[in-house]
């Protein structure tokens, strides 16, 4: 018994929910018994790893979900020791390079020597090569990038990449043009909630379609987050009414709330305490940019027509410096100051207008 | 030279300067007297050794001031070029010096390139040549006669006229030179004049001053009369009564610092509550050294002392304390049992501590950076300061401990420091294995805040030796030139104290530098130009700080320096983005997105320059910060806050960060996820899962449902590998807590809004072991049922021994309820088998080894769980037929 994310995970390429006929060709693409490196993206809580997980089962069988978990260490060339966690497989191995900050050079260096330089002993009835699954590769460094380059053509005998990202934009073209690119993309409303009520018929629930409609939309088309906000109401009020509180994550409100603040006031006070705000969210672990979508979000939601425009061409330019920056908390704050100095501006003028 | 392919071009390009000034020259020459002053006498005064020059009377000291200012006085003669003011006024002599020596090096340079150039090419091209000398001696010519026909003039032409011909090019020239533009737009060089050349022209038209003469030299002349008047005042003073000098002969060879060293408590420049604080502390140990009463609580002195220590110790943390605290402990010891002094290097901190130690009736024992300082070296010098006492000493003084430099001391030594003050407080009395501290410490550091004086801080008392101010400074700056026989005036000393910061020792020594130069004369630009007096401009971030945020307008560049001095452009960024908001009216936010911008440029420059490891843009960083100044500065003076906010949610950050990569490492690889899905869909979620809604009853009451949706949260519990873990509450309640933390990840502030009851964490708790237990079963059964797949071998050779294992495969088609009755089967096979060696229920004890929990939940609805322990309750029989 566990969450319905992980109880209901699809395990067979044909029992999937959505995008089946992708579904139907990467079952076609494995039939061959063989394919070449994968790029796998597309937003989160689309279903990528599902698909893969299934893609895999379909190549090597039941084996690949007896799953364990290892810590292998590294050593960078500065001498400093790095431990990463893997989770594996006898077929596969899955690791998250970007959890060892710059020195994921290393890791993908040596991790994919190893695996590819271990061919199988007893090839007859396996597969004679490995699969190597790499977690958010757009957040690799371009060092590490780079090193991959050589080593997916070097190794393609033994090993298999499948490399997983959210956007390709930030793989180099080199890498883009060594896999097959695979993209998955988020879940329409409506699948979700057909998802919703597929598995709530199994658990032996019933949901009204209203519901499962809300909680779609309230998921932002992430399947993951819309299973587990479904969960989250059924525990938290069984018999499913239509207009039931969801619970959403506290991160979602907390912008919210701080939308609403830049929006009541626009004083360098009030801007003080927005600061506090971010900070709050940036060490939860908010990705910067997800702040200043959801900022953005929010307050072109209370903007007059004309400032739509200007206001989303601010947050792109102020986003962009952030990425060439480190602080991210000195571009958010910009932007929420050129925000207020915006409206305020426009409050006044039109004030003005009115008298 | 010769590799110019056409002569005549090159001709042309030679001589092109040449030729324009000869034709200007021609045209002025009408007009103007033209002196060329003979250079010859340059060029001695330029080959002069420096010790040529001492021998300058002293009257001459004004001319090189004078000689600083560049003469461009061209402008009263050539009427069509119009100059820059000629009078340059005094204080720019600095960056005039520097322009000055360029100038005679280049000066002479040029000269010399000249007659190099025209060597060589005399061979190639003699009829140029010969024409070029040919009007090189008419115009020498020329200028001899000049010069004899008007003698009187002389002097006006020789500032004025004689530089036309060859100190003035339309080209660019090889000397040194200003660009000049007159109202044409034609552009002119002038050359610049040397130093000698200018010196002799003054020497020989000093007496033919007229109004022509510019601002500059006529000042410099009435200050020469002045100081010569100064001087022969001084020399008639010195004639009258011979100085009562101490004996020269031998002073001579101290340095004036050792020398002027204060010997008594009035000699004393640093503050007088200072002074105060020390002098006191060090008579608290009168009681345990000297053996005599200490007079603690003389009221007036007590008074004043407070008042006049809380202007130095505001910033000590125990300051408030100090009004309840006794100064001494029961041991009649002073409650500090050392004093730390600090401050800036110079003001006489050593002195101070060597001086009262002296004036208490101590003998100081110093120990300082340039001794050895590890832990042996240093028990050892602290054992022999303070438990023993010199014999060599008539006096029989006690020792007084100085530590100087301490915050140069490794960690160790000062925690044995520590240690040895501290242990004795506490442990002194009972073991008696170490003595207490009987004699004082000074400890002196610079640094208050040394990482090494962390733990000395707190145990020590902390007097702040303060710079010296000004007017202290240079009442006895001017006292040691009296001394000394140096004249000087009054503003000159306060000039030089200025200088120096509060540095005592810095000054003197400037003032012996230059005693040493034989000038019995100290005038401001000996003050001016000496670079030994000034110190290095090491700015703390927070002086950085004020200073930006504070209006300058003596000097505006003076920002950009202090940020530079005070480096950690990232603390000082930090620093502004943290004050900015505060720091003016900004109604309509347009300061604070101006601020910003700078900031943000800040920020992608440093990162730009980190990721790259390209430092070209390095020196754009402080510009940017210092454009802030201009944004932000304001004339209200304002507390600046420590940048500390970045650090401090840094920590929180990597904090919270260090519980989702537990979760991540903690939960079972089939559910693991990435990190950024666990930290925003997952984690924040799961709080709400995890909060089941019962009834609060026992758990065997509980419906289906209840029971089930319990189960499911054990489930993801395990899966996530989160555990309840008892721990005891500051009020010594136990409490169920979830451990890693992950509501602290998932809420922001409000935990507890959705944090599920006592009661009902505790059921969650118990149910997640059976959970534990039920998957460890399972993954048991697993094993043999693969090996029964995968190899059908073993089962079929195997019909006794493996007996468990089959009987574990036929369950595994088998409905649960008959699953209880299986063990039954093998309780009635293995008596058999184990009956020849025991006789006894041996197998049941087999089976519960292997299994022991898991048996028995699997096998009976009924289970219970002994808890350790006992009650004090009355025991009694108590029958069924009782209760009924």
């Amino acid at each position: 018994m566990s969450l319905w994310v992980d109880k209901h995970r699809p395990r067979d390429l044909m029992k999937l929910d959505f995008h089946t006929d992708q579904a139907v060709r990467l079952k076609s693409l494995v039939q061959q018994s063989d394919f070449p490196h994968l790029l796998v993206y597309g937003p989160s809580g689309a279903g990528k790893k599902t698909r893969i997980m299934c893609l895999l089962r379909e190549l090597y069988g039941s084996g690949v979900e007896r799953l364990r978990q290892e810590t292998m260490t590294f050593t960078t060339p500065s001498n400093k020791k790095v431990e990463i966690m893997t989770v594996s497989s006898n077929y596969h191995i899955e690791v998250n390079p970007t959890d060892v900050g710059i020195h994921d050079r290393v890791v993908i260096m040596d991790l994919v020597k190893t695996v590819a330089q271990t061919h199988q002993i007893d090839s007859s009835g396996q597969r004679e090569f490995k699969v190597v699954i790499l977690n958010e590769v757009d957040d690799l460094t371009k060092d590490a990038q780079h090193a991959l380059r050589r080593t997916m053509e070097k190794y393609v005998a033994t090993c298999r990449l499948i490399l997983i990202a959210n956007s390709i934009s930030r793989v180099i073209p080199a890498i883009r043009s060594r896999c097959l690119t695979i993209r998955v993309p988020a879940p329409t409303e409506t699948e979700i909630a057909s998802v919703l009520k597929l598995v709530c018929k199994k658990e032996g629930l019933s949901i009204p379609p209203e519901l499962a409609m809300r909680l779609a939309k309230a998921a932002d088309r992430n399947l993951r987050r819309a299973l587990l906000m479904c969960e989250a109401c059924k525990v938290q009020q069984y018999p499913f009414t239509v207009d039931q509180k969801i619970p959403e994550p506290d991160w979602q409100l907390f912008i919210r709330e701080t939308a609403a603040l830049i929006l009541s006031e626009q004083t360098p006070k009030k801007l003080g305490e927005v600061r506090q705000k971010l900070y709050e969210l940036i060490i939860h672990g908010v990705p910067p940019d997800m702040i200043f979508g959801g900022l953005l979000k929010e307050l072109v939601r209370n903007c007059d027509m004309s400032m739509k425009c200007q206001v989303a061409s601010h947050a792109a330019t102020y986003e962009h410096r952030m990425r060439l920056g480190n602080k991210a908390i000195f571009h958010i704050e910009a932007f929420v100051a050129k925000f207020m100095a915006i409206y305020k501006k426009f409050v006044e003028e039109s004030m003005g207008d009115a008298f | 030279m010769g590799d110019y392919p056409d002569p005549d071009e090159e001709y042309e390009l030679m001589y092109a300067d040449e030729l324009e000034m000869l034709k200007e020259d021609e045209d002025l020459a009408e007009t103007n007297i033209i002196i060329k002053k003979p250079l010859p006498a340059k060029r001695s005064l330029d080959f002069s050794s420096p010790i040529a020059k001492k021998p300058v009377p002293s009257t001459d000291l004004n001319h090189i001031q004078s000689t600083n200012t560049i003469t461009t006085s061209i402008a009263t003669e050539s009427t069509d070029i119009s100059l820059t003011p000629n009078l340059v006024p005094l204080e720019e002599f600095t960056p005039v010096s520097s322009k000055r020596t360029a100038d005679e090096l280049f000066g002479d340079i040029g000269d010399i390139d000249f007659n190099e150039i025209e060597l060589p090419s005399k061979r190639q091209k003699t009829e140029e040549e010969n024409d070029m000398d040919l009007i090189e001696k008419i115009l020498e010519g020329r200028r001899l006669k000049q010069s004899l026909l008007e003698p009187s003039s002389r002097m006006l032409g020789n500032r004025s006229g004689y530089k036309a011909k060859d100190n003035l090019s339309l080209n660019i020239p090889r000397w040194a030179f200003i660009p000049l533009t007159n109202k044409d737009g034609d552009r002119v060089y002038v050359k610049l004049e040397s130093e000698e050349s200018w010196e002799t022209s003054l020497d020989t038209g000093a007496e033919k001053m007229s109004l022509r003469a510019s601002y500059s030299s006529t000042w410099a002349e009435a200050r020469k009369i002045l100081e010569d008047k100064q001087q022969k005042l001084i020399s008639e003073e010195a004639a009258s009564q011979p100085l009562p000098d101490m004996d020269a002969d031998i002073n001579n060879n101290m340095l004036l610092v050792d020398k002027y060293r204060p010997t008594s408590y009035l000699d004393l420049l640093s503050e007088e509550p200072v002074n105060r604080a020390l002098l006191h502390w060090l008579h608290l140990w009168d009681k345990i050294v000297f053996k005599k009463e200490v007079k603690t609580k003389e009221p007036q002195q007590r008074t004043t002392f407070s008042k006049k220590a809380g202007q130095f110790q505001l910033t000590n943390k125990w300051k408030g304390k100090k009004e309840e605290e006794p100064e001494m402990d029961e041991d009649g010891r002073p409650h500090h049992k050392v004093a730390l002094l600090c401050g800036p290097p110079g003001v006489g901190k050593t002195t101070l501590a060597h001086l009262l130690a002296r004036i208490a009736g101590y003998r100081p024992v110093e120990l300082n950076a340039s001794d050895e300082r590890s832990t042996e070296a240093f028990r050892n010098a602290l054992q022999s300061a303070t438990l023993m006492r010199s014999v060599i000493d008539a006096e029989k003084r006690p020792n007084c401990l100085i530590l100087d430099e301490i915050d140069g001391a490794p960690l160790p030594t000062v925690e044995l420091l520590v240690r040895w003050c501290t242990a004795t407080a506490t442990e002194g009395k009972k073991k008696a294995k170490q003595q207490p501290l009987k004699r004082p410490v000074i400890a002196i550091c610079n640094d208050l805040y040394a990482t090494s004086l962390r733990p000395l801080r707190p145990v020590a008392l902390i007097v702040q030796v303060g710079g010296v101010s000004i007017s202290r400074l240079s009442s006895r700056l001017a006292l040691v030139c009296q001394r000394e026989g140096l004249t000087v005036s009054g503003h000159v000393t306060a000039a030089l104290a200025a200088r120096v910061q509060g540095d005592v020792r810095a000054a003197i020594q400037v003032l012996s530098f230059i005693k040493a130069r034989a000038s019995r004369q100290l005038s401001m630009e000996d003050v001016e130009n000496t670079a030994i007096g000034t110190k290095d401009c090491n700015k703390s971030i927070m002086q950085a700080l004020q200073t930006i945020f504070t209006t300058n307008d003596k000097e505006p560049e003076a920002v950009l320096k202090t940020i530079q001095a005070a480096g950690e452009y990232d603390k000082l960024v930090d620093g502004i983005f943290e004050n900015y908001l505060t720091a003016r009216v900004d109604g309509r936010l347009v300061i604070a997105v101006e601020t910003l911008a700078w900031l943000q440029l800040y920020d992608v420059i440093s990162s730009w320059t980190q990721r790259h490891q390209n430092y070209s843009l390095y020196g754009a960083l402080p510009l940017c910060l210092a454009r802030c100044h201009a944004v932000l500065a304001s004339r209200t003076p304002q507390r600046m806050k420590f940048p500390w906010q970045a650090q401090e949610n840094y920590r929180k950050k990597v904090e919270l960060e260090s519980i989702v990569s537990s979760v991540l490492r903690g939960s079972s690889p089939s559910v693991c996820s990435s990190r950024a899905a666990l930290q925003l869909d997952v984690l924040p979620l799961l709080p709400y899962l995890l909060a089941p809604q019962l009834r609060t009853a026992n758990v065997q009451l509980c419906s289906e449902s209840e029971r089930k949706a319990l189960r499911t949260c054990a489930g993801a519990m395990c899966d996530y590998g989160l555990q309840y873990v008892q721990q005891r509450t500051p009020d010594g309640l136990y409490a169920f807590v979830l451990e890693p933390p992950v509501y602290r990840v998932a809420f922001y502030g409000t935990e507890e809004k959705v944090r599920p009851p006592p009661a009902l964490r505790q059921a969650i708790a118990r149910e997640q072991q059976l959970e534990i237990i039920r998957r460890s079963e399972e993954m048991a059964n697993r094993v043999p049922a693969r090996s029964s797949t995968s190899g059908t071998q073993p089962t079929k050779s195997t019909s006794e021994k493996d007996k468990p294992s089959t009987s574990k495969e036929k369950d595994v088609p088998l409905p649960n309820h008959l699953q209880r009755l299986q063990p039954k089967v093998v309780k009635r096979n293995t008596p058999q088998v184990h009956k020849d060696f025991f006789g006894r229920i041996v197998p049941l004890s087999q089976v519960q080894r292997n299994d022991p929990v898991a048996d028995v939940i699997s096998s009976s609805s009924v289970f219970y769980h002994y808890q350790e322990g006992f009650n004090n309750a009355v025991r009694r029989n108590v029958r069924v037929r009782d209760l009924l």
